[in-house]
């Protein structure tokens, strides 16, 4: 008798869900799927449920720029961008996602409200910010402030960088410097060409800690 | 010839020892270069292995795997939900000589073997159904009259579930039933007693003492049963489960396919409840989980007949783990640590025996049966992995247990021990079931798909003793076990 009520539960589940539930689904082959729906079911589970992503290995996406996030989400999913941070994730993710579905993903997380990350050493933070906001002109290396906006909000396709995890602010600068990874970030590997590590270390950490600044 | 074939033959391994990087050269030649989409799951999300596995050490789940789990599986798009899984395995044990017959207590010791072969259908369903189901081929399950060895094919973990998550500004609940065949199997943490086993191992007596068979914190029931568990994950912080177990018989015996009859183990009803309760933290690159579980099982003695009830004994569980994570590219680092205390009170019938050992002296017979015992298995695992590529890991276990007249298979008949009344190599004299030791792991991952391993456990105890444990001279560091490994999926 208790095998037949093993059967009849194990039916019941699954006539019950026969169809398709996109109000919280994690399917991402489909386009009805809401975009609020994709962010919470699937994105969250690295970036945040508001796009405050509690890893360094995931960028934090809450308050991102819109044209920014699409272009970087385009380029996974035409294999452009192929650092492996984010090719071993986002290529698959993003691969059926429509156009649509893209640019509403970009105004969900740049509606969200970013929250500072803990501050670093006094010295690295006064250093990181000279270069910020100077840059280094013995190596002609521009300010990050004069695209990036002068509290690092960002400006259309220039992201937004404050409140971003210094670690990933740290390896994307590597990868701009060393790879051919993010061929449409042309400009930032000029920019990060003749960056010491030091210098990449510090901005790195100032950026995470900057007051917010939407 | 590629890089990386030139690396391997760069390892001038000589004799028996070269057919492992050979196999996994060829393994390398025949898959396709493009490191993205394999197996089942990763085409279903298009990711990488070292998003779900911590390191790419699978079987190791990391945060989102973790995620990807508890929500049925059903994350992505459906794909061909089917994998397979090949084990390359050579043991060498340290001594070989004190047995009554080498080539059977050690057999295909010192040789390369094909060791074992799964299919899985696994994958996504329905967007709330999904599934992950191990059928597994032992090349070397039995042995025909003449010595040789035949292969077999029998379920192995099933895990069939429904989930649904519910997220509503702040709050994040997953909510799941899992139909499966083995307790814990449905836990996403890897210190769970279904997932914390290092590789798995093949059957001839060369791989017995090879860190797979040695001691790990499980549950008494065994496997290949019939359960249905219901489960939680709240806010990511708090994950409950409660289930209850019964024989994969009738409409489950697809569960347990290919084990006979005498081997399927047989519970007592349906009221054989096992539970969970973890509690995981996130912080930056790092995570952890502080856990209990247990299990209360009404077990048939193997083989015995079930309409008796003076055949079933009980098990009793009790579990603490822990397991803590430090993710982040290139570093992967994770201890775990597990421990498991196990009451078994022995059925009616296993007591109404006697034992025919006497003591050393030749007349006095040995104390009788205990009704009941108790172990108490630890395990502690630290592990590095570099670049998802590169790894290593050390592990310790320790399991001490009540001394019981039934636990011994060796003893005094008469003034003597032989052969014809007491079991070599892995016989036990004392009645003390105590084994300790340690094992050490390297392994290279030339591909996320292949890792190729070097494994050495080290005995100090075993069987109760570190010294003559069998009666017959065999001390625990004869049982050191070497081992080279090629594991593959596709």
């Amino acid at each position: 008798m208790k095998a037949i009520a093993f059967v009849g539960m194990g039916l019941t589940v699954l006539g019950i869900t026969a169809c398709a539930n996109t109000e919280r689904s994690r399917n991402l082959n489909d386009p009805n799927v809401p975009v609020k729906v994709t962010a919470q079911q699937v994105c969250s589970n690295c970036h945040g449920l508001d796009g405050n992503s509690t890893s360094p290995n995931f960028p934090a996406l809450a308050g991102q720029r819109e044209a920014y996030f699409v272009a970087q989400m385009n380029g996974f999913k035409s294999h452009n961008r192929h650092d492996p941070a984010g090719f071993e994730y986002m290529w698959g993710l993003s691969r059926h996602l429509t156009d649509d579905q893209i640019k509403g993903l970009a105004a969900y997380f740049s509606q969200q409200t970013p929250v500072p990350k803990p501050t670093s050493d006094a010295q690295l933070m006064s250093r990181g910010q000279a270069v910020f906001e100077k840059g280094v002109p013995e190596k002609n290396i521009p300010a990050c402030a004069v695209c990036h906006g002068p509290r690092a909000e960002g400006k259309d396709s220039f992201p937004r960088l404050a409140d971003q995890h210094a670690d990933y602010i740290l390896k994307q600068l590597q990868v701009f410097q060393r790879t051919d990874d993010r061929p449409g970030a042309a400009v930032m590997m000029t920019v990060a060409h003749d960056l010491t590590q030091d210098n990449m270390l510090a901005v790195a950490a100032y950026l995470q800690s900057m007051p917010v600044s939407k | 010839m590629t890089l990386t074939a030139r690396k391997t033959y760069a390892l001038k391994l000589s004799g028996t020892f070269a057919i492992i990087p050979i196999i996994a050269t060829t393994v390398l030649a025949l898959l396709p270069g493009q490191a993205q989409a394999l197996p089942a799951f990763a085409r279903q999300t298009g990711q990488n292995c070292a998003s779900c596995h911590a390191g790419g050490q699978f079987p190791e789940l990391t945060s989102y795997g973790r995620l990807f789990k508890l929500t049925g599986y059903t994350m992505g798009e459906r794909a061909v939900p089917i994998s397979v899984m090949g084990v390359v395995s050579y043991a060498k044990v340290r001594d070989t000589s004190k047995s009554d017959d080498p080539p059977a207590d050690f057999q295909k010791n010192g040789a390369p073997l094909l060791a074992s072969g799964s299919i899985f259908i696994a994958g996504k369903v329905t967007d709330n159904i999904g599934v992950f189901s191990q059928t597994t081929y032992d090349n070397y399950a039995g042995q025909h009259a003449d010595g040789s060895f035949h292969g077999h094919t029998q379920a192995d973990n099933m895990d069939f579930r429904y989930a649904d998550r519910f997220i509503n500004g702040s709050r994040d609940l997953i909510v799941g039933v899992s139909l499966n065949n083995n307790p814990s199997i449905v836990d996403p943490w890897n210190t769970a007693a279904a997932w914390m086993q290092y590789v798995p191992v093949a059957s001839p007596t060369s791989h017995q003492f090879v860190d797979g068979n040695a001691p790990y914190p499980g549950f008494g029931s065994g496997g290949n049963l019939a359960g249905v568990n219901l489960y939680m994950f709240w806010n990511r912080m708090v994950y409950a489960e409660l289930g209850t177990y019964q024989t994969a018989n009738k409409g489950f015996s697809f569960m347990s396919a290919g084990v006979n009859d005498a081997s399927t183990t047989k519970l007592q009803g349906a009221n054989n409840p096992y539970w969970r309760l973890g509690f995981s933290h996130e912080w930056g690159p790092h995570n952890i989980m502080v856990g209990t579980s247990g299990m209360v099982a009404h077990v048939y003695d193997s083989g015995s007949d079930v309409s008796d009830p003076n055949n079933i004994g009980r098990f009793k569980n009790t579990g603490v783990d822990a397991q803590y994570q430090y993710i982040l590219d290139p570093h992967t680092i994770t201890v775990q640590l597990a421990y498991m205390r196990q009451k078994q009170d022995h059925s009616v019938n296993t007591l109404a025996g006697t034992s025919s050992y006497n003591l050393a002296d030749g007349s006095t017979p040995v104390n009788p049966y205990s009704a009941s015992d108790t172990t108490n298995t630890f395990r502690a695992k630290l592990s590095y992995v570099y670049q998802a590529k590169y790894g290593g890991s050390l592990s310790f276990f320790n399991l001490t247990g009540t001394t019981n007249t039934l636990n011994q298979t060796s003893g005094y008949v008469g003034t003597t021990i032989t052969s014809a009344d007491s079991t070599r190599v892995t016989g036990n004299l004392s009645g003390n079931p105590a084994s300790r030791g340690w094992t050490y792991e390297a392994f290279w991952m030339p591909v996320q798909y292949v890792r190729v391993g070097a494994q050495y456990t080290a005995y100090s105890k075993y069987n109760g003793a570190s010294d003559n444990y069998d009666g017959f001279g065999r001390n625990a560091k004869d049982n050191n076990t070497f081992m080279l490994y090629v594991w593959g999926a596709y």
